[in-house]
């Protein structure tokens, strides 16, 4: 065979190791068996034949024929959040004492910004719930540190260069780690000024229909959509570890002397280990983030059933916080909640 | 730990004051305190010295434990279940267990005096050295204390149970031996209270929080102390039970596998999956000092993963194989019944799934690199060629039915998509071909060759290029977005659940929001990465040019495991049913267990494995570089 292709000439460029995938590959790895070099910044020549290129691609692009679009579909249609005219995300949020306490260690940040312009970014939410612990009012000054610190490094981080049209620049760190240095800054700040203090801290950005949370401790975000209510997020408790181990029912758990203990907080050692996940939200799905004087005494299918009836977030807030109390509300209750539009 | 109850007012704090017994004082007119050698939550441990002995100084330890509650029955229970621990202490006699002097109790505090010892616990030694302790040290100790602790266990009619095993519980006194101190006694006092921990966080077992402690507790306690000393990382600053997660060989290669097998033994979560007590965990550790015959062999299981050859590799026999001319390095798509697969003889090969048996080939001009894909409603097998056109064959009887010419090789997969192809050509563009014509419909100019397959979600269109950049259009081919690799992106992106996943020669493998492109995580390997990513289990699986496949977690880029092979991964996995199947340079065909990556077979083939396999009815249906498609059973 390769007499053959010699012959007909087809394949010269090929057998030096041009064109091959897999050939290359080889090749290539033995090559650069160094880290990859900085990014090289672009010569003029490659710009202009880029938006060259770019020019070419909008102007000759055809429409596909409607009939083509007939065809089976091999993935399920990505139900994507598309809002109708004026439709946007909303929030409600609320944070109370509770019926045993005098002061209120929790702090919680909301924010939403929308806009309508040409290079439709989309809308971004930032909501943080933060749980302090700790005497002589360091729980307090904990918590509403981080809060604030937390969304301060967002706003710089994700708000600006999106506002700055810089949010697609290829060296910007990944938004997953954006929401975790926020959080550890957070931590270097409270271990720095507040020795005494410490706090859990649940802070969700919301891009488009993507929600980032960066996690740690026990307080908790629920995403509730048509398929059921489910915590996307995991207490960083001794309890939960022991329930994971298969030591510990959930309602053991609820029981046990040792479930206030965690092992992750903000204000607990230097190098903090912050829990980043994303998420999908579907159309009209809801977030809700909350401290566990909320959880530890309304369960899940109630605060469920709650957020569902409600179509306004703060009513649904303010109902969840009146049950928490009226099962006695011996902790602080914060909760927030995110509606999504479609 | 950090305690969310821990703050308003701590007992001991308030009673600090007068419990301290002041340097001078004397005790019941023989004890003059000395010093304070630590002070607890419950009181305080002196040094004394003892004034019987004029002549001599002798030190003796007191320790002192106050019994502060309010109710008066709870005060008597306390005192009873201290005397008893006492009078228990007293009749042991080890040389690991300091010796008791004398017990005098009151009203609100009891007094023990007992031997004092000269030297230093393990948690100052493991401080004040900056280097891994000498693993024959840490071995001789191990013993020492598995050694104190099986006494203890043996003791009857009840073993005694220590049930707060950590490193600064035990000493090493002036003459290097192992003793044991602080027997629990202040414990009785601690239980019930609100907020405390019964033993230590990051030294217990699971079970001793259900509040259940057996000698199988205490072992569980000498495996987080040896995990301790032999990584010198504190359990208490890392989440509970989770000393598996930190192979001790990881931090300190000087152990052999043998030491670290037992102590991961020991800290099972499970009891009875330990040493069911410290003298069974001692007879493990003497193997080790006196290797009989096989070193291994008391109940020391050699590492899991790799040892089982004896069915890992012979026991796997292809269904069949099916000869080709030249090398296959794309993957082969079953269509039914029928395996189509393309070779670097230029043909394209159609074999029947159930025996391997040729049905019939059809020779392109060029080498076929891309994977055939079956357009199901026009009947059409559909692939490019390195000789720039892009075949559609009727997929019964592989005669050609169009082709559409690029300006350049097209070593890219297609997708098959609303009645449409979409692939791309070294040639730069990306094609969207009606499959009914044979029409291009239109083209997109990317600005660098298009190696990878384009993704298709919803109304997207995603593809990685060889100048690194990777570039979204809609349907129509707009651009929607650019995001731009290091380096050249030959691996296929993937999309779930609003992330877009791929690898770059740059070494990492990107999550970008599907919708804008924006850089969601990122994940370094080791080299780089043409692997294509497979999705299943809430897990990204990945191969690397560095030789390992990597399961990441998709909603936060981390790693869950990591599968280590003998050569370059540039094959993509398949996931089916719980497993994770690919190909090796190493010449290996290789299934893991997507849950935990453990092997679970590898086949060897003649040559290497760059291809992917197609996994259909639990037959893995792929091609090596020896020429032949293998089928073989999931």
């Amino acid at each position: 065979m390769k007499f053959l292709r010699r012959v007909l000439g087809l394949s010269t460029d090929a057998e030096a190791g041009g064109t091959d995938t897999a050939v290359d590959i080889v090749h290539n790895a033995q090559e650069i068996a160094s880290p990859p070099p900085e990014p090289v910044i672009e010569s003029p020549r490659q710009d202009q034949a880029r938006r060259a290129a770019v020019a070419e691609l909008q102007g000759r692009a055809a429409l596909l024929e409607t009939g083509a679009y007939v065809g089976t579909r091999p993935l399920p249609p990505l139900e994507t959040i598309v809002p109708r005219p004026g439709e946007r995300m909303r929030f409600g949020q609320l944070s109370d004492p509770g019926m045993v306490r005098s002061n209120n260690q929790d702090a919680i940040f909301g924010m939403v910004v929308s806009s309508t312009t040409d290079d439709a970014w989309p809308d971004m939410g930032v909501f943080v719930v933060a749980d302090g612990m700790g005497g002589h009012q360091e729980g307090e000054r904990a918590s509403t540190v981080t809060v604030r610190l937390v969304a301060d490094h967002v706003i710089d981080q994700i708000l600006r260069p999106m506002l700055d049209n810089r949010l697609n620049e290829p060296d910007r760190p990944p938004l997953a780690d954006v929401l975790r240095v926020a959080v550890q800054e957070a931590n270097d700040a409270v271990n720095q000024d507040i020795p005494e203090g410490g706090t859990t801290v649940t802070a969700t950005v919301i891009l488009g229909d993507l929600a980032y949370v960066a996690h740690v401790g026990d307080s908790r975000a629920y995403m509730i959509t048509d398929d059921g209510i489910e915590q996307i997020t995991r207490d960083h408790s001794l309890v939960q570890r022991l329930i994971e181990l298969d030591q510990l029912t959930v309602e053991e758990a609820a029981e046990h002397p040792q479930r206030n203990v965690l092992y992750r907080a903000i204000g607990q050692s230097d190098n903090l280990d912050v829990d980043v996940i994303t998420r999908r939200m579907p159309p009209r799905g809801q977030l809700l983030l909350c401290s566990d004087g909320l959880w530890n005494m309304v369960p899940e299918a109630t605060i469920e059933d709650v957020v569902r009836r409600h179509s306004d977030p703060q009513r649904a807030c303010h109902e969840l916080v009146e049950l928490a109390n009226d099962r006695g509300g011996p902790d602080n209750i914060s909760v927030i909640i995110v509606q999504m539009p479609g | 730990m950090v305690d969310t109850h821990k703050f308003p007012t701590k007992q001991p704090d308030k009673s600090q004051g007068e419990s301290t017994l002041q340097p001078g004082s004397v005790l019941q007119g023989r004890y003059r305190i000395t010093g304070v050698i630590g002070v607890g939550g419950m009181g305080s441990v002196y040094q004394a010295r003892d004034l019987r002995f004029p002549n001599v100084t002798r030190y003796v330890a007191v320790k002192e434990m106050l019994n502060l509650s309010t109710d008066q029955s709870i005060r008597e229970m306390t005192l009873k279940t201290f005397e008893r621990e006492s009078d228990m202490l007293a009749s042991l006699s080890h040389p690991a267990v300091p010796k008791i002097y004398e017990y005098f109790p009151s009203k609100t505090r009891a007094y023990l005096v007992m031997e004092y010892i000269n030297g230093r616990d393990l948690e100052m030694i493991i401080n004040s050295s900056t280097d891994f302790l000498p693993v024959e040290t840490v071995l001789r100790w191990a013993l020492d204390l598995c050694d104190v602790l099986g006494y203890l266990h043996s003791q009857q009619p009840e073993p005694i149970i220590f049930r707060d095993v950590k490193p600064s519980n035990i000493m090493v006194d002036e003459h290097g031996q192992i003793r044991l101190v602080d027997f629990g006694i202040a414990k009785i006092f601690q239980e019930g209270q609100k907020g405390t921990m019964i033993g230590t966080e990051g030294y217990s077992a699971p079970e001793q929080y259900r509040g259940e402690a057996s000698p199988a507790s205490d072992v569980y306690g000498i495996g987080a102390t040896l995990h301790h000393l032999l990584t010198r990382r504190d359990p208490r600053l890392e989440p509970p039970f989770t000393f598996h997660e930190r192979p001790i060989r990881e931090v300190n290669p000087a152990v052999p596998p043998e030491f670290e097998a037992i102590i991961m033994k020991a800290l099972e979560f499970k009891p009875e999956d330990r040493y069911p007590n410290a003298a069974v965990m001692k007879q493990a550790l003497e193997q080790l000092t006196h290797p009989v015959a096989p070193a291994i062999s008391v109940g020391v299981k050699p590492a899991p993963e790799e040892g089982g050859t004896t069915w890992v590799g012979a026991g796997v026999k292809p269904l069949w194989v099916f000869e080709c001319e030249d090398e296959i390095r794309s993957s082969p798509t079953v269509y039914r019944g029928v395996v189509y697969v393309g070779a670097h003889d230029n043909n394209l090969y159609a074999v029947n799934a159930n025996d391997g048996t040729f049905r019939w080939k059809y020779p392109a001009e060029g080498r076929i690199v891309a994977t055939p894909a079956v357009a199901e409603e026009d009947n059409l097998v559909v692939f490019g060629s390195t000789d720039s056109l892009f075949y559609a064959v009727d997929v019964r009887v592989g005669q050609l039915q169009w082709t559409v010419r690029a300006q350049g090789p097209i070593l890219s997969t297609c997708s098959i998509v609303h009645g449409h192809a979409f692939f791309g050509s070294d040639d730069g563009n990306l094609y969207a071909v009606r499959l009914a014509t044979g029409r291009v419909q239109w083209k997109f100019a990317s600005g660098g060759a298009i190696r990878s397959r384009p993704l298709v979600a919803g109304e997207l269109i995603v593809f990685g290029t060889e100048i690194g950049d990777v570039v979204s259009t809609d349907l129509s081919g707009r651009m929607v977005w650019r995001f731009r690799a290091k380096r050249a992106v030959s691996s296929s992106p993937l999309e779930y659940d609003g992330l877009v996943v791929f690898g770059s020669m740059d070494w990492q493998v990107y999550a970008l929001d599907i919708a804008r492109g924006w850089k969601v995580w990122e994940f370094r390997t080791g080299k780089p990465v043409v692997s294509s990513p497979a999705y299943g289990d809430g897990k990204i699986y990945i191969g690397s040019v560095d030789g390992s496949l990597y399961a990441l977690d998709l909603a936060t880029g981390k790693e869950r495991w990591h599968f280590e092979t003998e050569g370059q991964i540039t094959s993509s996995p398949a996931f089916a049913n719980g497993a994770v199947y690919f190909g090796g340079v190493d010449g290996y065909v290789y299934s893991v267990d997507a849950k935990n990556g453990r092997l679970r077979w590898k086949f060897k083939t003649g040559g290497p494995v760059p291809g992917s396999p197609a996994v259909v009815d639990g037959v893995v249906y792929i091609g090596s570089m020896d020429h032949a498609l293998y089928a073989l059973k999931a």
